[in-house]
């Protein structure tokens, strides 16, 4: 049920970014770079906070007229961002975090890959399977 | 200082997944040093081969097996004691010449390959667990068995399943017509 997926690194450039085709792209990539400064408030807000899923699951980011947009961020600072059609019916927050702790043991997985470098874009079938099935629930 | 033989099973172990993942980083960082994949495969495989050597005693301690009268028996030893014991995993074996000499392991699960996808791009003719290879054909050399162990498929390159080949050379009653004489 998600337009649009990201993977963003510490240093805040992407690590992999895929959108449904269907809409313009651009827009996408836009919004969710507008989104990492709320991310990063959010961390900053959290502190010295103790580092459990709650912690690491952000929840919704800002609502736009069109699309939410949920974040979550992992104990190495790195980044997913997902955004989501407002139009389909509310998903419910339960299955925002299982579309994330899905992408979170997908990124270990491929973190464990000893040819994957950290920081190089991804480029796994694998990852990409996982983040189609996450998008193609759209009808 | 010798083991006695069926000594109790060491009961600490340590994690699968760092085994795994620091042979993935070694295999990588050989990567990084040699540019041809050929030089990365010699090189596993003589580091296999160091190990096969000394891996054979700590086997033969840990598993007292008789000796073994036939290839086959040999080659159903590796597969059946050796790799449970070692990898957890136990290869199928079948013998693919008339001459009995030549067998093949079939691996279906092999956990020395569970977190890499696929091979990079420009490694495509990389044998990723050739130190698999060395290993055996070590221990084989220690108990007077020549013989040439080779990856025919791999999962890793496209095929359906991963097998080793195991060619024995020189036929172990060669040797002893030789002493009689």
């Amino acid at each position: 049920m998600a337009v649009c997926v990201a993977v963003i690194a510490k240093e805040n450039y992407p690590l992999y970014i895929r959108s449904v085709p269907t809409e313009n792209e651009l827009k996408f990539h836009y919004t969710v770079h507008t989104s990492l400064d709320v991310v990063d408030e959010k961390i900053s807000a959290m502190g010295k906070a103790l580092v459990d899923q709650r912690e690491l699951y952000l929840g919704l980011l800002y609502p736009t007229e069109d699309y939410k947009v949920y974040g979550y961020v992992t104990n190495s600072k790195v980044k997913f961002v997902m955004v989501v059609d407002s139009s389909n019916t509310a998903l419910r927050d339960n299955e925002i975090r299982s579309m994330f702790r899905k992408l979170h043991n997908s990124y270990t997985d491929i973190m464990c890959n000893p040819f994957y470098n950290p920081g190089d874009r991804i480029h796994s079938r694998a990852f990409d399977n996982m983040v189609n099935s996450m998008m193609m629930q759209v009808c | 200082m010798s083991r006695p033989p069926g000594r109790k099973q060491d009961s600490q172990k340590i994690s699968r997944e760092l085994f795994v993942l620091t042979y993935g980083a070694l295999v990588a960082q050989l990567c990084k040093d040699y540019e041809k994949d050929e030089d990365v495969n010699t090189c596993l495989d003589r580091m296999g081969y160091a190990i096969g050597i000394r891996l054979i005693d700590d086997f033969l301690a840990r598993s007292s097996v008789k000796r073994c009268r036939s290839y086959s028996e040999t080659a159903d030893m590796i597969a059946q004691v050796a790799f449970k014991m070692y990898l957890g995993v136990t290869p199928s074996v079948s013998c693919s010449s008339a001459a009995g000499n030549e067998f093949s392991l079939i691996l279906d699960k092999n956990p020395l390959v569970d977190f890499v996808e696929e091979l990079p791009a420009e490694r495509a003719s990389l044998c990723y667990c050739n130190l698999l290879c060395g290993v055996i054909r070590g221990a084989l050399e220690m108990v007077h068995l020549a013989a040439e162990v080779t990856f025919l498929q791999d999962r890793l390159k496209g095929d359906a399943v991963t097998e080793i080949g195991i060619t024995f050379l020189r036929k172990a009653e060669d040797r002893k017509h030789r002493r009689n004489k």
